[in-house]
């Protein structure tokens, strides 16, 4: 079709997307991804798209841009539309100028050499005209504030600038409907609150509909008019935000966000969307109440006796380090070098860290701020050009993909003898030797990943000093990142320091004793948890955020700091 | 910070990265084809030191360096597997009595070397294409392949991204491997080679998706991409011409000069060194005036 047609087209065409009983299964699978959802998303609007791990969330997306069934095969039952088309009939080319969608991982999204090359496909294939190619490419990269990539290679961007790419590739066209599943989970929260507030703009003032999957809630509720949860591959809840943190808190805490769930522990009303609504509303409360008629004169919590899981993981805190434990890592004036394809650049500069047996320690940072490098440094991956890493106890190092450590198809395979049962013991995993690692959980492939690195560094049951994973929580839901924080605990409890760099930060509440936030290869900040977490706008909790008190990070302390003051801020 | 893996396309204002991709194509084309089916030493030795020096001119001194080492360990593999496996030949060097599995091991100086021919077409072959990955950039690969399958946006992965999807797997996967614990089971050869084509294909396939939702093979997709033209096309189809006729006239009528087995000999005629010399001198067609000599 015409460009120009179809976008006029789709102007005239009403709804954005619309499935009708849609079902969907795909080749081989058992189980149905998708089973009779029905819904219609309004042009203009932003949705939020809630659910864990395998509800759903991929597949509606995938069928939203007509990837299911033309690109996954499958069985396919009911009508799915995109601006009036049925995507049975068209395929994801044809839908091209109609929908953007943009994945997870931005790796597999980039198609092309430079930024201005990617960027150029999609108009190409369109086939328009050069100068509407030129103009669409400049003002789509001024839109994203991206203008000084486009010369670029892909290869040299940073994470967060890849996912900001794959965003505009999916706006060059300037469809009416955009589809992004998690892309905000592989960003640092500043970054990741930046792709937020621009699909928020780009939406109010191109009009675009927006359909977003995310894990973190917490960063995306304040931007959106509608949310819809999937389970198990069916609408559990389509309403607004605060509708859903209400139905969240007493059926799916694990989706309720932490202030959603202080408030709720506190019996107070409404449930807040986001940090600037929750701090209005504890002004509001405490103009209208005085802090000693807390609980008196309040109407009973209806969530009371709503499930405590996701406030057992927001607020559990691991107990005090011992001091007098020895070193396990020892970096002193540590300087890395690398040169990415375009010149050596600085990536560590001059960093004096140590780390103790039986610490847990969450490695933060912005996108490219050094946490990888230095990981890798102290597992010997990396050459320092000046400085020195010692881990004298020993490294293990699961890096980001643990699918890079599995590769045969039996378990016995990987991993035998009695220091493969040992390995396999201190993560806690028990399975088959027979099983093939491609047909485990996420959460059991990172395990085995795991064990796979601690193999024979054990001495005996004893595990080496220092346990490092880098970015482990990519694309988890709550209940993963629970399973993990067992795990963490489970291993500094048994001597090991465990350091795990991380974006996540309500994860770092829930895993770390102290935390190390690196800026620009530099360590800008470097104590107890609740110190460095409480004391920034990016790198604090939404509890954090929300009360503005030093030390205050976890919903059980904003849940006591309500019941003795009554409010917050 | 992303590591880079050795063979990946950097862009540079060098000869073989901005010339058209046909001219390119015969270039590489011709020494790919001497390095894969001549058996003539000299020119697989000439071939192989031409195209190094082709790389070194056009900026890729690491994917050089790479497939050299990679081609190199390949090469050594070969000699001591086939001088362990074929017993022929005439001139025993040694004799190693009865192995397991292999029974009677004579070592001749035939096995190893025809061993040596086999591992110098693969050393000559994986540098080519260390060179072809690291200058000729994917996206003129893209456009050449739109042009004959445009319904088939995996086609058009595997042929102008599975290299450089591989490449990055490699690097990963190398990376984990040298992290796996002692008491885990080595990663070897095999494990790896399967592992890394199973994963770059799964790759491919995503990026086939991601293309296919650019609009590529869309019913509405008549683009056409037009080669953005260079001043050192003509170099390159001038010496590709030549270097092309060389090659086939070296696989027409240079068969049979060398013969390892039941004896080594080598005819020295005039063919061979002449084809040797085109080669060796067709490795500094990419270099140009105030070229930094072996810029990584």
């Amino acid at each position: 079709m015409n460009p120009v047609a179809s976008r006029e087209a789709t102007r005239g065409a009403g709804l954005a997307l619309e499935f009708e009983n849609l079902g969907y299964r795909y080749a081989g699978a058992e189980a149905a991804a998708l089973q009779g959802v029905s819904l219609a998303i309004e042009p203009g609007e932003f949705v939020v798209l809630a659910g864990g791990s395998g509800s759903g969330k991929t597949s509606l997306l995938r069928a939203g841009c007509g990837l299911i069934p033309h690109f996954h095969g499958g069985e396919i039952s009911g009508t799915a539309r995109v601006a009036g088309r049925p995507t049975t009939e068209s395929g994801p080319g044809e839908l091209a100028d109609v929908v953007g969608y943009v994945a997870q991982d931005p790796e597999t999204q980039i198609v092309s050499t430079t930024v201005a090359a990617e960027l150029d496909l999609p108009l190409r294939f369109r086939g328009d005209h050069p100068a509407e190619r030129a103009r669409a490419v400049e003002e789509v990269a001024l839109a994203l504030g991206i203008p000084h990539l486009l010369p670029r290679t892909v290869t040299t961007l940073s994470g967060g600038e890849l996912q900001r790419v794959a965003l505009a590739v999916a706006l060059v066209t300037r469809p009416p409907l955009i589809l992004l599943d998690e892309p905000t989970s592989q960003l640092d929260p500043v970054s990741g609150d930046e792709l937020i507030w621009l699909l928020r703009r780009l939406n109010e003032e191109w009009g675009v509909a927006v359909v977003l999957a995310e894990h973190r809630l917490e960063r995306c509720l304040a931007a959106a008019d509608r949310v819809i949860a999937m389970d198990a591959g069916r609408i559990g809840f389509d309403g607004s935000p605060r509708d859903f943190l209400a139905w969240a808190v007493t059926e799916k805490p694990e989706l309720a966000t932490p202030s959603a769930l202080v408030f709720a522990g506190a019996g107070i009303e409404p449930l807040p969307v986001g940090v600037r609504d929750a701090r209005q509303i504890l002004r509001d409360r405490a103009r209208s109440t005085k802090p000693s008629t807390t609980g008196g004169d309040q109407p009973p919590n209806r969530w009371a006796n709503a499930p405590r899981r996701a406030t057992a993981f927001r607020s559990g805190q691991a107990g005090g380090v011992e001091p007098a434990r020895e070193p396990v890592l020892k970096a002193k004036r540590l300087w890395v070098e690398l040169d990415p394809g375009d010149g050596p650049v600085d990536v560590l500069r001059g960093i004096d860290l140590e780390v103790r047996a039986g610490e847990k320690v969450a490695l933060m940072g912005r996108n490219g701020a050094g946490k990888s490098t230095l990981l890798r440094t102290a597992a010997g991956l990396v050459e320092p050009v000046s400085g020195s890493v010692e881990v004298p106890a020993g490294i293990a190092l699961l890096t980001q993909n643990p699918g890079d450590f599995l590769v045969r198809e039996r378990i016995g395979d990987e991993l035998s003898g009695p220091a493969g049962e040992a390995a396999l013991r201190a993560v806690g995993l028990d399975l088959s030797p027979e099983r093939d690692p491609r047909d485990l959980s996420g959460g059991e492939r990172q395990r085995l990943a795991l064990a796979i690195a601690l193999a024979g560094r054990m001495e005996g049951d004893e595990l080496p000093g220092l346990v490092c994973l880098d970015e482990p929580t990519r694309g988890m839901d709550r209940g993963l990142k629970e399973h993990l924080t067992e795990l963490a605990g489970r291993l500094a409890a048994r001597g090991a320091a465990v350091v795990i760099s991380t974006h996540d930060v309500e994860f770092a509440v829930a895993f770390a004793d102290r935390v190390v936030l690196l800026g620009d290869g530099e360590v800008v900040a470097d104590a107890d948890m609740p110190t460095v977490l409480s004391g920034g706008w990016y790198f604090a909790s939404e509890v954090a955020r929300v009360f503005d008190r030093p030390g205050l990070v976890s919903i059980g302390q904003g849940i006591g700091l309500l019941a003795t003051e009554g409010s917050g801020p | 910070m992303k590591k880079l893996s050795p063979i990946a396309y950097v862009p540079r204002r060098e000869t073989v990265q901005t010339a058209s991709l046909a001219p390119v194509a015969l270039y590489l084309g011709a020494y790919l084809l001497v390095c894969f089916f001549s058996s003539d030493p000299l020119v697989l030795i000439a071939a192989t030191v031409g195209v190094v020096i082709a790389g070194y001119g056009s900026g890729a001194k690491r994917a050089v360096n790479f497939s050299l080492k990679l081609g190199g360990f390949l090469a050594l593999t070969m000699v001591v597997v086939n001088a362990l496996v074929t017993g022929r030949g005439a001139t025993v060097l040694a004799r190693l009595g009865d192995w397991p599995l292999l029974g009677r091991v004579d070592v001749t100086a035939e096995a190893i070397a025809a061993g040596a021919v086999i591992g110098l077409r693969a050393m000559g072959t994986m540098v080519v294409i260390g060179v072809w990955s690291a200058c000729v950039d994917p996206d003129r690969i893209l456009q050449a392949v739109h042009g004959v399958a445009r319904r088939s946006a995996l086609t058009a992965t595997l042929i102008s991204r599975l290299v450089p999807l591989a490449a990055t797997d490699y690097a990963r996967i190398g990376e984990a491997a040298t992290l796996r614990g002692p008491a885990a089971s080595p990663v070897g050869r095999g494990a790896m080679a399967h592992r890394l084509l199973a994963g770059s294909l799964d790759r491919a396939v995503d990026v086939a998706a991601t293309l296919e939702l650019r609009g590529y093979g869309s019913s509405g997709s008549t683009a056409r991409f037009r080669p953005v033209p260079s001043r050192y096309d003509r170099r390159f189809l001038l010496a590709g011409s030549l270097l092309m006729v060389v090659a086939l006239a070296e696989l027409a009528f240079g068969s049979g000069r060398f013969e390892a087995y039941p004896e080594i000999s080598w005819e020295f005629g005039l063919e061979g060194p002449v084809a040797a010399i085109a080669f060796l001198i067709g490795g500094f067609v990419t270099w140009r005036p105030g070229n930094r000599k072996g810029r990584p």
